[in-house]
């Protein structure tokens, strides 16, 4: 329930238009969460230290626990409920996590993918040393971090086999 | 391997690096965790708390707050006093209601709290509560509140001592007037905590008619939470349904603390309406379950001439904060488990003194009690190495506990299930190439370079037993957890259980273990959660059981449920049930050749062809079955009993470097061997000791919850505690013994927490075997870049 002045945004989530009215103070995160019920994010901190609510905003990855839903507004955003496909298959940086057991509680695990999501995206030749810094920015208390990696880097490696199959 | 006790010719599923099965979900964003629960008519609180670590509560105004568009109810510490009770504690009598009455003791107690139609409008309308405090001295210093005349935590008590003890095994005295040497120090371990991704979250419904209420919530131990809800609430226990959602990692926080009770009294207040309460991390931070082992050290050794510990004395001055509502005073008490190490040390002393400060009281941490008991005894045997120049490898190969000599029973009364210290440490000391470790530390010294080598073994004691915690007041012998395993019509295994997924894996395991069983995909099982007015005796995750106990009480279920289909086989050919076995998924009887009938064809014989059946048989293809440790004890005046069923023992070696100029710790290298048991889903258990080592590496090196000599916190963010991230976690190589517990079914030992019991010691004898030709110590954690920098610069 919203109280007070309503703003309208209107904003693509997961390839579908959406138009939502919003409390000023809302985050894009209560918005995906409360509004939209898209619950696959999770608020670890909310305040933009843990990562487990980081999403992609028009390709780059965003911590939607420190945006304003308002900020938003007229843009494209992909939360974890994108990355499974239409009849329910994983994409590819899902399944490196799940033959890696790159994951525990699974809490944190939707922030990590997307993170990554966005990095491979863009660099689909990410090394570890880049892989490492993006992923220096989320949390994770279950597992040590090494299934993570080597999730990462097996994700990397078929996004650079997907990528190099592109260019033949 | 001991899977003998399965009906197939070869398993292939259990002992296997099998996919988990809950990672599809969670992958996907699909599995519901609590703040993704939302009910018809449900409300949302928001909790007002203490700002100051001790004052009087001079007065309460709430009349504005109540006014505010969107709030519906709000209670106050009167309502504490009306509808509930002070909370269970360890030790007894130290529990506290689940708000403030007559003053707050810590900062972050709960004072008030409202119930509003969102988050957003209850958090508006704290700022609407007003309170007057008379601010009164605090006590934050354990040894102030002991002296006399230190303000007093609780009035009535008279005193900040919760409990003192000193339990003595043996002839201690003896052993330290007959050493050749005595070596004495004292440490420091400051608090650390938790701090899983997802805080602690609720939603009651307390129906004021009928007083029964519903939890949801990410609750560890839903059976335990259950009970302690009913009695703090005044509730039959069988009026109280606890529904433990999957949770977001726990690692001993999350019981429900006060949260609970604050919202269901909201609850109440409105009409049994839902009301949801999710502690956001400022709160978990300042004053929820995520705060453990706030502890001051002095140990002893007794040393023979040839390098032999012939007995340790502990003294613990044991700091739980302002009460004993957390049960963090377990884990003082569960080294008794494990008290001297792996080690044949004969006789050893336990002065124990818990006592309480304006502090946010402590709570159960993953490993309990151990982790900071067993920093101290490694740094007492690297003392007595260096001062006797033995290699510290030598000297611990030395004091362990002989493979011959198991099941051992150490001083403290546990007994040690098996072992293989010895083969465990050469496994350790290969990977890592010790000796190459120690002529490159001789190097870098050589060019000036602070280079140290920590080799630490310890104990992982595993299937926690109430009867550990006899000294600080626990009564129960005993653990159940049980396991329903139900064939449907179709032929489908169903097993339910009575925990919620936390991050181990224990639905894939016991789908392992049935799979095998029954002979069929793991797919084909299905492992459904119940709530606890459903579910059998359980207690579900904690003191490195559940792998143990859940694989135990599946197995058992699985062995009835077969003598029940022999039954109906027998029945049904003709045959002695003596006679039909069951082997790779089919039922046969010498007495008819070639004659074979499925699981599933049983099952649905006994539910779709009564006809077929005899009289007084049972139709239905399921059983319970209810595991407890075997050979457990009472516990002893001094403490003394089996109690931890399973001992793991690992060995880590680590070498790191120090920055003289910065006090930052490297880890250069980090090798580790270890022994627990079975390995039931080698993956899992890897991710078990990697998680479990990265936390010790945070305890070792960066988290710490400060306080000032005030009591007021230091810490309130994520970026005041100092988590590992992906780029302080140092690459680890490590290896498996396994000694098959020959306790256990399947020969597995507990495994969830043995790093984080060696991880700070093996660390920290790094660190001091790096500054030891500076002629310093660090006796205390975290090794901290100032901590460090401070030691280095006094010897400058």
């Amino acid at each position: 329930m919203t109280v007070g002045v309503g703003h309208l945004v209107r904003l693509r989530v997961n390839g579908v238009s959406r138009e939502v009215q919003v409390e000023p103070r809302t985050t894009l995160a209560d918005l995906l969460r409360v509004h939209l019920g898209l619950t696959g994010t999770h608020l670890g901190c909310e305040h933009g230290v843990c990562g487990a609510c980081t999403v992609v905003v028009d390709g780059e990855s965003t911590r939607s626990c420190l945006m304003l839903a308002v900020q938003a507004d007229g843009t494209d955003v992909t939360t974890v409920e994108g990355l499974t496909g239409a009849s329910g298959e994983l994409h590819p940086i899902q399944e490196a996590f799940a033959r890696e057991h790159g994951l525990q509680c699974g809490f944190c695990t939707p922030g990590f993918l997307m993170a990554l999501h966005a990095l491979l995206n863009e660099h689909p030749y990410a090394d570890e040393d880049e892989i490492r810094e993006v992923l220096g920015g989320q949390l994770c208390r279950c597992t040590g971090y090494h299934s993570i990696l080597r999730s990462a880097m097996s994700a990397a490696a078929d996004a650079r086999a997907g990528s190099s199959e592109a260019l033949r | 391997m001991s899977f003998d006790c399965l009906p197939v010719d070869k398993p292939r599923w259990i002992g296997q690096d099998v996919p988990r099965k809950e990672d599809r979900a969670l992958l996907t964003g699909r599995t519901r965790f609590i703040d993704d629960v939302v009910l018809p008519e449900m409300l949302h609180c928001a909790i007002l708390r203490s700002l100051h670590p001790h004052a009087r509560i001079v007065s309460i105004d709430t009349t504005e707050a109540e006014a505010m568009t969107g709030v519906v109810a709000v209670v106050t510490g009167a309502d504490a006093l009306a509808w509930s009770k002070s909370s269970g504690s360890v030790p007894r009598g130290w529990g506290s209601l689940c708000l403030a009455t007559d003053k707050a003791r810590f900062v972050g107690e709960p004072v008030a709290a409202v119930a509003a139609a969102s988050r957003a409008l209850a958090e508006d309308a704290l700022e609407c509560i007003a309170v007057e405090y008379e601010p009164l001295e605090p006590v934050t210093d354990p040894f102030a509140a002991m002296e006399p005349g230190s303000p007093l935590v609780m009035d009535d008590k008279g005193t900040n001592v919760m409990l003192q003890r000193e339990l003595t095994w043996g002839d201690v005295d003896a052993a330290f007037a007959g050493a050749a040497h005595v070596f004495t120090e004292r440490f420091r371990w400051n608090r650390v905590g938790a701090n899983p991704t997802e805080t602690f979250g609720v939603i009651c419904e307390w129906d004021p008619a009928t007083l029964e209420l519903i939890v949801h919530g990410s609750i560890q131990s839903p059976s335990l939470t259950a009970l302690g809800a009913a009695s703090t609430l005044g509730i039959p226990s069988n009026k109280v349904n606890v529904k433990s959602m999957a949770h977001g990692g726990s690692f001993g926080g999350k019981g429900g603390g006060r949260g609970i009770g604050i919202v269901a009294m909201l609850s109440r207040k409105v009409g049994g309406r839902p009301v949801k309460w999710i502690e956001d991390r400022m709160e978990y931070l300042v004053a929820g379950g995520g705060q453990a082992w706030d502890r001051h050290y002095e140990a002893s050794i007794a040393v023979d001439s040839g390098g032999l510990v012939t007995a340790l004395r502990v003294t613990l001055v044991d700091d739980l904060g302002a009460t004993g509502e957390g049960f963090g005073g377990l884990g003082a008490a569960k080294v008794l488990a494990a008290f001297t190490g792996p080690y044949a040390i004969g006789a050893a002393q336990y002065d124990l003194t818990l006592v309480a400060t304006n502090k946010t009281p402590v709570s159960p941490y993953r490993g309990m009690g151990p982790p900071p008991h067993f920093f101290v005894l490694e740094q007492m045997m690297d003392i007595a190495a260096r001062e006797m120049e033995i290699d510290p490898a030598e000297l611990r190969r030395i004091n362990f506990i002989p493979s011959d000599q198991f099941p051992y029973t150490i001083p403290s009364g546990n007994e040690y299930d098996s072992g293989s210290y010895a083969e465990v440490l050469d496994a350790a000391l290969d990977l890592a190439d010790y000796p190459e470790l120690r002529r490159l530390q001789q190097e870098a010294r050589g060019e000036g370079r602070v280079v140290g080598i920590g080799v630490a073994s310890t104990i992982e004691p595993g299937v926690f037993d109430w009867n550990a915690y006899s000294i600080v007041g626990m009564s129960q012998t005993g653990v159940p957890e049980g396991a329903t395993v139900a064939v449907d019509i179709a032929g489908a295994i169903t097993i339910r259980v009575g925990f919620a997924m936390e991050g181990q894996g224990q639905y894939t395991l016991v789908s392992q273990l049935a799979a095998d069983y029954f002979a069929v995909e793991m797919d084909a099982v299905r492992v459904v959660q119940l709530d606890t007015q459903s579910a059998p005796p359980s207690f579900g995750q904690g003191g490195s059981r559940l792998g143990v106990a859940i694989t135990a009480a599946v197995l058992g279920a699985c062995e009835r449920l077969a003598d029940k289909m022999r039954a109906v086989v027998a029945a049904l050919l003709g045959a002695t049930e003596e006679s039909v076995v069951l082997r790779n998924g089919k039922f046969s009887t010498g007495e008819h050749e070639g004659v074979e009938l499925t699981v599933a064809q049983v099952a649905g014989t006994m539910l779709a062809r009564c006809d077929l059946l005899p009289p007084g048989v049972d139709p239905l293809p399921e059983a319970t079955y209810v595991w407890t440790a075997p050979g457990r004890t009472r516990a002893d005046d001094e403490g003394r009993a089996k109690t931890y069923l399973t001992a793991a023992q690992s060995v880590h070696v680590v070498m790191v470097e120090i920055d003289r100029q910065t006090g930052v710790v490297e880890i250069l290298e980090y090798c580790l061997a270890d022994d627990c048991g079975t390995r039931l889903n080698p993956a899992t258990v890897d991710g078990q000791t990697d998680g479990s080592l990265a936390q010790g590496i945070g305890a070792a090196l960066y988290e710490e919850y400060a306080y000032d000599d005030q009591g007021q916190p230091l810490v309130a963010t994520l970026g005041d505690y100092l988590m590992p991230t992906i780029n302080e976690i140092p690459a680890t190589s490590k290896v498996a013994v396994v000694t098959p517990s020959p306790f256990t079914p399947l020969g597995a030992k507990g495994c969830g927490e043995g790093a984080i019991h060696i991880t700070p010691a093996a660390v920290m004898c790094a660190v001091n075997d790096a500054l030891a030709p500076l002629g310093v110590l660090l006796s205390e954690v975290p090794a901290s870049p100032r901590r460090v920098w401070n030691l280095i610069r006094e010897t400058a």
